[in-house]
């Protein structure tokens, strides 16, 4: 598709930004996308390219404003709707149920 | 929740993120689709066992003995894999040297594709738009933000991973290291340098 | 999905997936051939980035057959092709750029995304 992650030769996204001894997580939230991910390569959820598609077919706005492991929780999502691990209803009942939860939990 | 402002204006992670990802984990763990532990080894792996010292301890081996260089660039998979070095992102790997006539760069332009199984997980600006869109049009402007000039002499040759071969680069070995072992020369090649965005650490024990 | 157990992991990931398949066709491009890139628009997934589209390259290397990413994506089996890395200059990529005229760019393209250049 001629998606927004086609980059290659656009104009626009300025300097590039490295950082000095960069860890491999830069907290705790990547570490736990990054696990869902790997566990689905390292299970055979399905063939890479479903995985590569499953963030190109991201809102492009987010694609652009979003950090990396971002792509990744889509991808999560995107793969287990797609593959039948759970539908998009579940997966708003238990982000609320969570909510709930934590909610009481600080006050 | 650990916040990291970058200079390119990311702000991370969104609001949404956490409570998202917690939630995904938790319903795959309830429905006996994926164990916890396996999960935070997956992590371990990544984090602290699959890294750059992997290939670095390649390329020294490659910078001392011709021989093994040789079967490196003829048959990287077959040779990677005596080493325990294939698996995940690493199905497919061609090594690329560094010469006095040609400097290679390696990028994945339509999204991260990065040999894992050799250098461990990718750095984060290797998987932005900066660096994806760039590279291609204007390697030597890219290059020279990463302090990186290449002699306009040579020719610069840019490897977009859009299949399932990874590119890994051979740096050339850094002058006044004839007697130096290969733990110590591995400790010279940085992780960029077989990316290709730099060169590899210049010997600060060589000779001026 | 398997239920992997965590004594399971590194041996999995450790473990290379098979892109290649058994060549039933012999390839249609050699070596050192010139070819243009199709301007192919699949509204599903593909790896032929837009900016190859249309631009004549030379074939650098033949991988050998892989699985074809535009079906497999959508749960459309392997239909493995011929895949060739196509060398390219920056200024056939790009035109009239402020690089140097010896530079290259070098891209993993399957048979598909390519046509011979006819004289």
């Amino acid at each position: 598709m001629n998606g927004i992650h086609d980059v290659g030769g656009e104009h626009g996204f300025g300097a590039v930004t490295t950082e000095a001894n960069e860890p491999v997580f830069h907290g705790q939230w990547e570490r736990d996308v990054f696990s869902v991910i790997g566990i689905y390569f390292a299970a055979g959820l399905c063939p890479l390219d479903e995985f590569r598609h499953s963030i190109e077919v991201m809102d492009p706005a987010e694609y652009l404003s979003t950090p990396y492991y971002v792509h990744w929780l889509r991808a999560a999502e995107n793969l287990a709707f797609w593959n039948g691990l759970f539908t998009p209803e579940e997966l708003q009942a238990r982000i609320e149920e969570i909510e709930a939860h934590e909610k009481r939990e600080s006050a | 929740m650990d916040q990291i402002t970058r200079s390119d204006g990311y702000t991370q992670p969104p609001p949404y993120v956490a409570l998202r990802i917690k939630a995904i984990q938790s319903l795959l763990v309830e429905k006996g689709l994926v164990a916890q532990d396996a999960l935070d080894e997956v992590v371990d792996i990544y984090e602290n066992r699959i890294g750059p010292k992997d290939g670095a301890a390649v390329i020294a081996r490659a910078w001392v003995e011709p021989e093994f260089k040789a079967r490196l660039l003829e048959d990287g998979i077959g040779t990677l894999a005596e080493l325990g070095m294939t698996g995940f992102e690493g199905a497919h790997v061609l090594f690329v040297e560094n010469t006095d006539q040609v400097h290679n760069v390696v990028v994945c332009t339509l999204c991260s594709c990065y040999p894992w199984a050799v250098l461990g997980l990718p750095p984060a600006w290797y998987k932005a738009p900066q660096y994806r869109s760039r590279v291609v049009l204007e390697p030597r402007k890219v290059l020279a933000e990463f302090g990186t000039t290449v002699p306009s002499e040579k020719e610069i040759r840019v490897w977009d991973s859009t299949a399932e071969i990874r590119y890994i680069v051979i740096p050339q070995r850094p002058s006044g290291t004839e007697g130096l072992s290969v733990d110590q020369l591995a400790e010279l090649v940085n992780r960029d340098s077989m990316i290709g965005t730099r060169f590899a650490t210049p010997y600060e024990g060589a000779a001026a | 999905m398997r239920l992997l157990q965590a004594n399971e992991v590194y041996d999995a990931i450790r473990t290379p997936t098979n892109f290649t398949r058994e060549e039933t066709e012999p390839p249609r491009f050699t070596v050192g051939q010139e070819v243009v890139v199709r301007n192919l628009n699949p509204r599903g997934h593909t790896r032929l980035p837009r900016y190859a589209k249309g631009r004549v390259g030379v074939i650098e290397r033949h991988h050998g057959c892989f699985v074809f990413p535009d079906t497999m994506a959508h749960g459309k089996g392997p239909h493995p092709q011929h895949l060739y890395n196509v060398r390219f200059t920056l200024t056939e990529l790009f035109g009239d750029h402020d690089g140097n005229a010896a530079d290259t760019v070098y891209i993993d393209m399957w048979e598909s995304y390519l046509d011979p250049v006819t004289s």
